[in-house]
């Protein structure tokens, strides 16, 4: 049972960090719906060099800098070139299915390393995103640069005539959104499921995005969040630990995405919007068009 | 951290030290600006602003003001002319280095991000604050700017609650704060309510005695100017046709300047021949987008033939009365019949369908779609009418003749029918949305706004266009914010305020104070 | 920006004409395929070679030609699934599970025919393949219908719902066709059972005849957006939503409309690929790498611009490079998955060039 809920917070780490990315990147009015195209290739360029060159920081590095990489990709599409947000998310999503299916399938099967050690059961990872959740929150909150992504999230124009340059802020925020995803693909790849297969990311790129708009764009409640989804997904690989016999293992396995549909009704319907619906970044999606 | 004296403020300090009353503080020289295909803006604009005075810029839309104000602001940049800025050549290739220094802006539409406090706007992109807010001293020092300019202002209230005025009041704070020595103010009472505007006004007079030069900018609200500027300067088409001292002028001579011909201030109506009621609403209560109470049990009953004026200030709710009769907002209570039938559960298409017509005053975002084609717009409200569609199928040579007749009649300027709608004028684009909900005769028509950022000859045109729809029997709901044009129009007037309508007054009883005093502050005609 | 003399400036388009934009299209497809052409140097074989090979195969080797045509009638139904919606501007990347429904209530009506037993159960093909057919399409329209409903109901994003409903139905045919699921092929193999011989579609010269349902829909939904008042309001909701809710629209009745259109056209690919395709008339083991091919339609209609009948042509093209790609693949000793990294390459070109859809550059002298 122990073994169950430290695996719980192993996988809500990875929902996080993704997920805690997308929310800074969100905040800043730019919405990337292909955090699992970034995560893919985080995942699959990660557990490639990991694989071939036995080292774990090298495959962390190449996740965080092709998801850095993937994110520049995304601001200059949408940002400069002013492309629809969506297209352009949906263009690095299938970019990432696409590559990384090709290029992977060469290495399916095991990593085949020792695994990365942990503390008290946990990975050292999962400390660390609880530790990004307060700096992001307390940055987001508290200080100038916070300010800037909040304005230029909420009201592009208005920042532009404060001073503040929109273009700078949100690549600074797309930059940073891909790279936490790319370093959360590879942590999926190297350490929670560190077999390479086709699409094994399951769309938990696709779930973080759906974190995001759980959160209200919170950090702190983002993190409740991917806890509740990274114990549902355990659950569903585990059913037998509370209902054993109920569903077959197939059935169990579409909790989890069954939840993540029921929650993002939760979210839209009228109740819900009238008392915690306020905190969407108004310009979200939206090109900053100068008049 | 606050405290840290940075190169932004010593810009502004330092430049801006001893600066003598009367003193030019910015001429604009020679200031030309054109835009692709061929159209001149600004046609060697000179101007100057001195210490301790206001200096109103007085255009109609189109005569080059807003481009001017850019120019000003760094948001444009000019072809030919210089600025100077105590006789310094300057040039700002962006708003910030017009903020640094030290030209402030006042916007029409507020530029301040409503989801955050009053004290973030004022903070945001201010030089001091880097890294961790100091949230404390900022807002002490925010407080005392506030107090000496003789605002009461929440720092932690969201801007999104405040009024208008609270909302002018940040802005002007926020641009002080920030060290503005110059400020420009785009239509700076258009949406104030007569206290207001009375706050306003003080609040500007304490700049000027502080060695400050205000510039405000005034499409045709013409006795603001007598109130307060002590000079005036006339644009049209993009050329200064004069700068006066106010005190040496009169309102005829201004309208006269503007729009370079004698204008007369009315339109003459008809009189009324009241038919059978057409809409009758009943204690009709709603909410707005933020849940908030929107229209508080209000009634009426409207007859055809018959002008219901709607008079007041932005956000008072006429726009949810426009949309609770046109069936896009609920009514929590009350009821709403037409023709002596109850809609009140109605759906939108129904109501259409039933024979009323709504003109929003978002024209562009509801109005209109802007990658249609005008066919496609006209369409917007002939989709389901049997006469245009048959077996699901559109009638398009119908509608396409439909469309040409609206352009013909209401003198759309376009090269064709084919065009999409985003590449009309904003007066154009109006009428092609009157003139195709007009085009239904419906026997109710809402005009929400109608003449809102129409110069003033597509205004007449459009104010013609609903008074003939009242002469062909249909009733008419006008909502608007310009008391003349209530007055002009009405046979009845709804002032509103805060979701009511305070008293319904019958045109010829009604007078600009009354109603003036109403809109502002809820006053009944008893204890006026 | 200034160059040597020159001024670049961009500038917003007001319009585009119809040609400019099928010339970008056609332009962002050309530099997609060359870019490709790495992907082939890379597993050290030439470009020119290459391509010459895939396309020898897809269009020039009867059997290959046959291969193509059955692909071209998959991509452009997934194609339409996924445009339909995108005209009223919602996004269906949901044609994957409305693909695995269909397929299990397709094959739900062969089962419920006693069609499971054995493949030489002689059940009538024209009472039966209507009835599948109609089933598959109910099956898909329904899965679709789920996220159009919750859009139109709560406005709840449809892009993560058809997301999640993949996956949903990905794990039930799984449950379906596995592990003595009602579907399971009584061989054990973890894979659907057989489709009785005497239900299998009549072919044209080798290729279904779901080949007439799909150009026949071609003119259906190029009517359907050209002339009729449905298409109309769809269009009018995905280019002003706003607008079409002022003008009376039903705006929820339309996001469900075209979710149900979209995946009943995405059951009838169902039906297409798991019953009618010569070689595979059963839920495959691996059908998910079929599924995660509708992800295509998503290119093809972007190409297209969310144009029924453009879609043919761009659609039969990918058909062929899928198919022939495949036989690349095999050919000249490259990894398994070639046509999927074809459409990451051009799905990320095409986004690069609907840049020029909006705005212009212009060069001229400073």
């Amino acid at each position: 049972m122990l073994a169950f809920f430290l695996r719980s917070l192993e996988a809500a780490m990875i929902f996080t960090f993704a997920g805690v990315g997308e929310l800074v990147d969100q905040r800043g009015g730019v919405l990337n719906v292909g955090v699992e195209g970034i995560m893919l290739f985080g995942a699959t360029l990660g557990f490639i060099v990991t694989k071939t060159t036995g080292s774990y920081t090298l495959g962390f590095v190449v996740g965080v800098l092709v998801g850095a990489l993937l994110g520049l990709l995304h601001a200059f599409f949408s940002v400069t070139l002013r492309v629809d947000q969506v297209v352009s998310g949906m263009g690095i999503w299938i970019f990432g299915f696409g590559i990384t299916t090709y290029i992977g399938s060469a290495y399916t099967g095991p990593l085949g390393l020792e695994r990365l050690p942990t503390i008290g059961g946990l990975s050292p990872f999962f400390f660390v995103a609880v530790a990004l959740v307060g700096v992001v929150w307390f940055v987001l909150d508290k200080t100038s640069w916070g300010l800037a992504v909040r304005s230029v999230g909420e009201a592009p124009d208005v920042a532009d005539v404060s001073g503040i340059s929109v273009t700078r802020i949100r690549y600074a925020c797309t930059i940073f959104g891909g790279a936490l995803a790319g370093f959360a693909g590879a942590l999926y790849a190297l350490y929670y499921n560190p077999v390479w297969n086709y699409n094994f990311l399951m769309g938990w790129g696709f779930i973080a995005l759906a974190l995001v708009f759980f959160s209200m764009w919170n950090p702190i409640l983002l993190l409740g969040g991917a806890i509740l989804f990274g114990t549902l997904w355990q659950l569903s690989l585990n059913p037998e630990l509370l209902l054993p016999g109920l569903f077959s293992r197939y059935i169990w396995r579409t909790v989890p995405f069954i939840v993540t549909i029921l929650v993002l009704v939760l979210i839209s319907t009228d109740w819900f919007r009238s008392r915690w619906g306020g905190a969407r970044p108004q310009a979200l999606g939206e090109p900053y068009v100068k008049e | 951290m606050f405290g840290r004296r940075t190169p932004a403020n010593d810009l502004a300090d330092e430049f801006w030290a001893n600066v003598q009353p009367g003193e030019v503080l910015l001429r604009a020289q020679g200031i030309t600006k054109r835009f692709p295909g061929g159209v001149v803006a600004n046609d060697h604009i000179d101007f100057e602003i001195r210490a301790q005075e206001v200096h109103a810029l007085l255009g109609e839309n189109g005569a080059g003001k807003t481009t001017l104000m850019s120019i000003l602001f760094g948001l444009l940049q000019p072809d030919e002319g210089e600025i100077y800025l105590r006789g310094h050549p300057v040039r700002f290739s962006s708003p910030q280095d017009a903020i640094r220094y030290g030209i402030g802006m006042v916007h029409q539409h507020r530029k301040l991000v409503p989801a955050h406090t009053v004290l973030e706007n004022i903070l945001l992109g201010h030089p001091k604050a880097r890294g961790v807010l100091n949230v404390r001293e900022a807002a002490e020092e925010v407080a005392a700017i506030a107090e000496m300019y003789g605002f009461n202002l929440d720092l932690y209230a969201r801007v999104w609650q405040l009024t208008e005025g609270e909302k002018q009041a940040v802005e002007i704070v926020k641009a002080l704060y920030r060290g503005a020595h110059i400020l420009i103010m785009d239509e700076p009472t258009s949406a104030l309510t007569p206290v207001e505007t009375d706050r306003l006004l003080e609040a500007i007079e304490r700049m000027t005695a502080n060695n400050l030069g205000v510039v405000p900018f005034i499409t045709h609200k013409m006795p603001i100017i007598f109130r307060i500027s002590d000079r005036v300067t006339i644009l049209r088409r993009g050329r200064v046709v004069a700068t006066l001292p106010t005190r040496d002028t009169n309102e005829r001579e201004l309208a006269q300047l503007l729009v370079g011909r004698e204008v007369l201030f009315d339109i003459q109506k008809p009189p009324a021949t009241p038919g059978d009621v057409v809409v009758e609403v009943e204690h009709v209560t709603a909410r707005n987008d933020k849940g908030g109470l929107a229209l508080n049990d209000v009634s009426f009953s409207l007859r055809a033939g018959q002008v219901l004026g709607v008079a007041g200030v932005a956000g008072n709710g006429q726009h949810e009365l426009a949309e609770v009769l046109a069936g896009l907002r609920p009514v929590e209570h009350g009821r709403i019949r037409f023709l002596g039938r109850d809609i009140t559960t109605a759906s939108v298409l129904e109501r259409w369908q039933l024979g009323i017509g709504y003109t929003p005053a978002e024209r562009t975002e509801v109005g209109s779609i802007g990658d249609f084609t005008l066919v496609e717009n006209v369409t917007l409200n002939y989709f389901w009418d049997e006469r245009y569609v048959q077996n699901g199928l559109l009638n398009e040579k119908k509608l396409r003749a439909l469309t040409e007749s609206i352009i013909e009649t209401y003198q759309v300027v376009t090269p064709s029918p084919d065009v999409k709608a985003k590449t009309l004028s904003g007066g154009n684009l109006q009428k092609v949305i009157m003139g195709r909900v007009l085009s239904r005769q419906p026997k109710l028509v809402i005009a929400n706004l109608p003449a809102q950022g129409l110069d003033i000859g597509a205004t007449e045109f459009v104010q013609r266009r609903l008074l003939d729809a009242r002469a062909a029997g249909a009733a008419v709901i006008l909502i608007s914010e310009d008391l003349d044009e209530i007055l002009m129009l009405s046979d009845i007037i709804a002032p509103m305020y805060e979701g009511r309508i305070v008293q319904l007054i019958p045109a010829e009883q009604a007078d600009k104070e009354t109603i003036g005093a109403m809109i502002a502050g809820g006053r009944t005609r008893a204890n006026a | 920006m200034t160059l040597t003399g020159y001024r670049i400036r961009v500038v917003r388009r007001a319009t585009l004409p119809a040609w400019e934009a099928a010339l970008f299209s056609l332009l962002a497809l050309v530099v997609g395929l060359f870019l490709f052409g790495f992907v082939f140097i890379f597993a050290d074989a030439s470009p020119q070679q290459a391509y010459r090979e895939i396309f020898r195969y897809a269009f020039f080797n009867p059997n290959g030609l046959r291969l193509s045509l059955s692909r071209f009638i998959f991509l452009t139904l997934c194609t339409y699934a996924f445009i339909v919606p995108l005209r009223a501007g919602e996004w269906n990347i949901g044609m994957t599970g409305q693909l695995y429904i269909g397929a299990l209530t397709g094959y739900g009506v062969v089962y419920l025919f006693g069609g499971k037993t054995s493949p030489n159960v002689p059940l009538s093909p024209w009472v039966v393949l209507p009835l599948m057919i109609g089933a598959s399409m109910l099956g898909g329209a329904l899965w679709g219908g789920i996220a159009g409903w919750l859009k139109g109901r709560w406005d709840v994003n449809e892009i993560v719902v058809t997301m999640m409903l993949n996956f949903i139905a990905f794990w039930i045919v799984s449950h379906t066709i596995k592990d003595g699921g009602i579907f399971m092929n009584p061989g054990g193999r973890g894979e659907g059972f057989t489709l009785p011989t005497s239900l299998r579609a009549p072919l044209i010269g080798g290729v279904p005849f779901t080949i007439l349902l799909v150009l026949g829909l071609a003119f259906g939904i190029d009517l359907l957006f050209r002339r009729t008042s449905l298409g109309y309001q769809i269009r009018a909701v995905g280019l002003g939503p706003k607008a079409a809710r002022y003008a009376g629209v039903n705006v929820p009745r339309i996001s469900l409309v075209v979710f149900l259109l979209g995946g009943a056209i995405a059951g009838l690919a169902a039906y297409h690929y798991f019953a009618a395709v010569p070689g595979v008339y059963k839920i495959a083991r691996d059908y998910n790498t079929i599924g995660d091919l509708a992800f295509f339609g998503i290119i093809c209609g972007l190409i297209a611009q969310g144009n029924a009948l453009a879609t043919l042509p761009v659609a039969l093209l990918f058909g062929g490079l899928s198919i022939g790609g495949r036989f690349a693949q095999g050919k000249l000793h490259l990894g398994f998955g070639v046509d999927y990294a074809l459409m990451g390459v051009l799905m990320i070109i095409l986004v690069a060039f609907q840049f020029f859809y909006r705005y212009r550059l212009i060069v001229d002298r400073a």
